[in-house]
This record gives structure tokens, C-alpha cells and sequence, in this order.
């Protein structure tokens, strides 16, 4: 087994800024070694340890899905050391990847299942990865409808307008945008994630939801999915804890006696309910 | 005759036939001290130590560790793996409840499938151990009540008693008989050196008078995780991390990288962290899933005594003691353990981990 703390090597292909306050950007990577990049066989939902050698390293969502190939991308706020370092990244910089780490959402499980993702702001980057898997020719058959709910504070925050702009012209996906408070020029929903839920009503037949947001959303989204009668083994949740090493040694994101980085980030609800509260 | 005799004034023969091939570590007076080293000189090897200060953990997992170099050369960047985990190491004079830590260390670093920790296990492959029984155990050793004995010899590979003038010399692993064999100058043993030794056993184990339930404080750490028991643990603590940072069976670590920006070189390394510090979980957002005391000190008694024995089907404790006599506030893990034994259990409390 070789060293797990080395990454491999890989070159910043593109950079968008995401929003209007730049302070979110997606990286695009190309692995040096193709090889290495074969070895780096990852499903939705995973994240990887990605690093500028020398700034330091952090666990970031992958945002791509598998079945973009060639590269993977991340999208990066702008927070701390690292974070920031990566927002002063140039095209060609090189950059370590280590992973990927986690779990990942159950795709397999998911089969046959209708799909129903909720987002919230920032959140989305795993989610993005999980609806293009989704749509990708080779996977749409193997699931039922998919309604996608993204919800953001104002327009100028809602990531991936492209993608979003190709998913509304398809009549596969369901998808559903809300800001909080009306704003010039938008023309979609106007309130908070939860009461959109609400009001979109998804059907919990036979179906999973997938949650992803800041901790607020997410509390008062499930509250409203409770009501709607999903059971807590129907909704996945992606968590976060601060993170060294990824691999389960470093020891500071355990919740109870699960460490976030190799038994999660996904977490069903009826899970969560068994650990303690302290996330 | 299995059992060798090694003459205390034949150490340093010892070391001089073994430092060639081994990195030979003992513990030695630094300072007043005592600590884990590389020797240099076979005089400065103490073994009428009770507990080392720093566990010997340190030589296998050192407080600061490369995990490995790179060079910055504007765009290129290259990395270079460790080159030295072929090393052999030889640890002199370890006692059996740091030796047992060696084992939890090892199962903790290789499990979760993929990821194995290659850097420790690799160091832990090429390690001897050669350890010595405890004949009096110091007052805050409860190794009894955590499943082991001070003169336990399962995780060692060649075990010493000793006998006053002498050490009565056990092979206990394949590897250690091995190398007693390459000692041929050993004088063998009589019955009266194996009489005694036991009946140093037999009182050393005597000696430990402490006596902690800790099949009960595990059952109950599933109950209680939101009982008050947590304030009244924690109040003392000033967060100072010394019973983590100490501790033979704290793995933690924290990763950073140091780059020497004239020569443009650097390298990504591990150091010791702890639960017990704020900062451990403090998200970059602001967040902090552990901000109190309270669930600090939670985390670092469940961790050992509930998440542990969950996991791995192992307790996270050797029972050395260091805990209890380095914490500046007299908190006594002993105490501890004994309120949390003493917990009424109440019905239908969540159950966790």
C-alpha cells in the first residue's frame, strides 16, 4: 500500500466565478497521470482532499459528476486560509487531490426509486453531481421522476446556470427555483426552501429525498417532510465536520462513534436519530 | 532452557550487538524527565522507571511527522515519499501497558478498508519490542481494570523481569525468540530465576489496589450521554489537553504545511492534536459542533470507553495513569469513571454509539 497522505498531481483547467459577489468558484482539474486519474473512480456525493502544496489542504464536495470524463471540478467558497488560496489559483497552478473520500449517495439503492432533491445556497455542489449522473443517458431509465428544489437567498447566488437552464429545457426533471424575497427580474418561486416543499408537495411513494443546506433549511425541511409522511429512512443528508485527513485517522469529525469522512458525509435521517447531536 | 538471564551489567553489551541493525530507543533521564530516545550512549538507559512522562508512543507516532517533502519550482511541483520506513526499530525497557497501546494504535491505523495509516504500520512491522514487568506499580496504575497486568508479556516480543542484579529474558514472539537465539552469550536461567519472577508477578498485581467496574461505565456511557454527570466531569478541566496529548492510546493529529519559502522546499506534516482543544472542531464558518467544555470532555471519555469498545470491540485505555497525574486541575480519571458506574439508569434514554 502506498503512502495515503501523498495526492496526486493535477493542473487547473478552468475557473468560473459562480456569483455576483465572487466569492464562490468552481475549479476544474485535469489529472497529470492519466492513470491516476482511472484510479480515481468516485460516485456522486463523494469529496476528496484537494490542496495547493504549500497553502494546505481541505475536503471539498466533488461538484462533477462521473459521467462528466475527463476532469472533476470543485466548487470553492471563499472562507480561510486554503479556501482563499484556491480563489488566487491560476489556470495551470498545480493542485493535490486525495480520495475520494466517503461514501457517496447511494445511487445503487436509488434505483427504481423517484428522486427528489432539495438544495439550499452553496450546498448544491454534490447535488449538481447527483442530477447529471442522474440524466446521463447511460442512468435515467434506472430511476422513477426527478424534482429538483434549489433555494437561494437572492439570484445573484444561484450557482450553475447552466446546468439549471439545460435541466428546465428537458420534460424528465421537475425543477423548482426560489429566492428568499422577491427580486427585479425573477420570475420563479418567491420564499424559503421549506415552505416550497411544502407547496410542491413530492410524493413520498416509493421515493428518496436528498437534502442538502445550511443546518436551518435542512431542520425546517424535514419538518415539513415529516408532514408530508416521509419516513426517516427515505431522506439522506450530507454532513460536514472540519476535517485533517479524510481517511478516518485524524479523528475530529466523529458524531458518536462514527467518523464523518469514511462512515458518511451521506447519512439517512433514521440514522442520524441514533447519533448524538453534536454536528 | 526458553528463559535467558541478561546480567544488568551486560546492557550495554546489548546495545552495542543490537544498535547496528536497529534504531535502539530507552527511555532515558532528560532533564528529570523521563523519556522515550534514540540512544547514543548505553549509560543513559534508566530502567527503574515507573511510567515514563511521554509514552513511547512518540517513537513510532512523533509529535511532529513528515508525511512527506516537496519542492515548489514556480508550476512544477514535485513530491517525494518518505525514504526511511525501512528502518528497524528496537524499543528497550517498554512496560506492558504502553506495549498493549502499540496494538490499539496499530488496529486504529489499518482499519477502515481503503485507507490504511501505511507510514505507522510499515514503522510498526519493522519495531521489536523488548519490554520489562512492573514489580511496583505506581498509585495511579489501574491497567487491572482495563484487561491488562503488570506483567502482562502478550504484546511484547521479548519480556524482562527483574530479578534485583539481573533480568529474567522471555522470547514471546517468534521474532523475539529469534533474536534471543542470535544473543548466544545469554547464561540460561534455573527454576529459582522462574520462581521468582512469578512471585514478582503475583505481588505487583497485588499492589494495584484500584479496582474500576469498567463493564459497567461502558454499559452505562450508551445511556447517558445528555446526563448531568458532563458538568459536573468537566468543571475543573481548563482545557490544556496534557491527559490527550499524554495518553499512549491518542492517535489525533493535525496537518499542516511548512514551507521554507527561500529555498522554495517545504513539507506536509502531522502533528499531535487533541479533542480537548476548541479549535479541533471549529468549522471555517464559525461552526463548532464540540464548543463546550461539557461535549469536549464528553467526547474524550466516550471516545475511549464507549466509541472504542463499539467499534473495535476494544477499550481505548491501558490504565497507565498519565492522565491522572499530569492534569493541573486533579482531575482523576479514576473518580470519573466511578460517577459515571454510579449513574441510575433511566428509562427510555436514547441510546448512542
Amino acid at each position: 500500500m502506498p503512502n495515503p497522505y501523498i495526492p496526486y498531481l493535477t493542473k487547473v483547467k478552468s475557473i468560473v466565478s459562480e456569483n455576483k459577489v465572487n466569492d464562490i468558484k468552481t475549479i476544474e482539474l485535469e489529472f497529470k497521470k492519466e492513470k491516476e486519474y482511472k484510479n480515481f473512480e468516485y460516485i456522486p456525493g463523494q469529496f476528496a482532499e484537494i490542496s495547493l502544496i504549500g497553502k494546505g489542504e481541505c475536503p471539498i464536495g466533488i461538484a462533477s459528476s462521473p459521467t462528466e470524463e475527463g476532469t472533476i471540478k470543485f466548487t470553492i467558497k471563499k472562507m480561510g486560509t486554503v479556501t482563499s488560496a484556491f480563489h488566487n489559483c491560476e489556470i495551470g497552478d498545480t493542485v493535490g487531490i486525495r480520495g475520494p473520500c466517503g461514501n457517496g449517495w447511494p445511487v445503487e439503492e436509488m434505483k427504481g426509486k423517484n428522486i427528489v432533491v432539495i438544495g439550499g445556497g452553496f450546498a448544491f455542489s454534490t447535488l449538481r453531481s447527483l442530477v447529471i449522473y442522474l440524466l446521463d443517458e447511460k442512468h435515467r431509465k434506472d430511476y422513477g421522476d426527478i424534482t429538483v428544489i434549489y433555494g437561494n437567498r437572492d439570484p445573484g447566488e444561484v450557482l450553475y446556470r447552466d446546468v439549471l437552464d439545460e435541466w428546465k429545457k428537458r420534460d424528465d426533471i421537475k425543477v423548482v427555483l426560489t429566492i428568499d424575497r422577491e427580486a427585479e427580474g425573477w420570475t420563479e418561486e418567491v420564499g424559503f426552501v421549506a415552505p416550497i416543499v411544502k407547496k410542491v408537495a413530492p410524493s413520498s411513494d416509493n421515493a428518496i429525498a436528498v437534502i442538502c443546506g445550511p443546518p436551518i433549511m435542512i431542520k425546517t425541511t424535514i419538518a415539513v417532510m415529516e408532514e408530508l409522511n416521509w419516513g426517516p429512512e427515505q431522506i439522506l443528508n450530507s454532513l460536514e465536520m472540519r476535517m485533517k485527513c479524510g481517511i478516518g485517522k485524524c479523528g475530529r469529525c466523529n458524531i458518536g462513534n462514527k467518523f464523518v469522512c469514511v462512515d458518511g458525509p451521506v447519512f439517512s435521517l433514521a440514522e442520524l436519530k441514533k447519533m448524538p447531536n453534536e454536528y | 532452557m526458553d528463559q535467558k538471564i541478561l546480567k544488568k551489567n551486560q546492557i550495554g553489551k546489548l546495545y552495542k550487538e543490537l544498535s547496528g541493525e536497529y534504531s535502539f530507543f530507552a527511555p532515558i533521564n532528560k532533564k528529570g524527565n523521563i523519556v522515550f530516545e534514540k540512544i547514543e550512549n548505553a549509560e543513559d538507559i534508566i530502567l527503574d522507571y515507573l511510567n515514563s512522562k511521554i509514552p513511547p508512543k512518540s517513537v513510532l507516532f512523533p509529535q511532529e511527522e513528515v508525511l512527506f517533502e516537496y519542492t515548489l519550482d514556480d508550476k512544477d511541483i514535485e513530491i517525494t515519499d518518505r525514504q526511511d520506513l525501512e528502518q528497524k526499530y528496537l524499543i528497550f525497557g517498554i512496560r506492558p501497558c504502553d506495549a498493549y497501546s502499540f496494538e490499539l494504535f496499530a488496529n486504529f491505523f489499518s482499519f477502515h478498508g481503503d485507507w490504511k495509516d501505511e507510514i505507522y504500520l510499515k514503522k510498526k512491522e519493522n519495531t521489536t519490542l523488548i519490554g520489562i514487568g512492573c514489580n511496583t506499580p505506581r498509585t495511579t496504575c489501574f491497567c487491572t481494570s482495563v484487561g491488562g497486568n503488570p506483567f502482562n508479556k502478550e504484546n511484547m516480543d521479548i519480556f524482562l523481569s527483574d530479578l534485583g542484579d539481573s533480568y529474567l529474558v522471555e522470547g514471546i514472539t517468534d521474532k523475539g525468540k529469534a533474536l534471543i537465539k542470535k544473543l548466544s552469550w545469554l547464561s540460561d536461567a534455573t527454576k529459582n530465576d522462574v520462581k521468582k519472577a512469578e512471585e514478582l508477578a503475583k505481588k505487583a498485581e497485588e499492589l494495584i489496589t484500584t479496582k474500576i467496574d469498567v463493564d459497567k461505565v461502558v454499559e452505562n456511557l450508551s445511556t447517558c450521554f445528555e446526563d448531568p454527570v458532563w458538568d459536573e466531569i468537566s468543571e475543573a478541566c481548563i482545557g490544556c489537553g496534557s491527559c490527550a496529548y499524554l495518553c499512549p492510546t491518542c492517535t489525533c493529529f493535525d496537518v499542516i504545511d511548512e514551507t521554507d519559502h527561500y529555498n522554495n522546499r517545504g513539507r506536509r506534516i502531522r502533528i499531535w492534536d487533541t479533542c480537548q482543544s476548541c479549535l479541533y472542531t471549529m468549522e471555517t464558518s464559525g461552526h463548532n459542533p464540540r464548543d463546550t467544555k461539557i461535549q469536549r470532555c464528553r467526547n474524550r471519555i466516550m471516545h475511549k470507553f464507549s466509541y472504542y469498545p463499539t467499534n473495535y470491540d476494544l477499550l481505548g485505555c491501558v490504565g497507565c495513569g498519565r492522565c491522572i497525574y499530569v492534569c493541573p486541575a486533579n482531575n482523576d480519571l479514576r473518580v470519573i469513571l466511578d460517577k459515571i458506574k454510579k449513574i441510575e439508569k433511566k428509562e427510555g434514554e436514547k441510546v448512542v454509539a
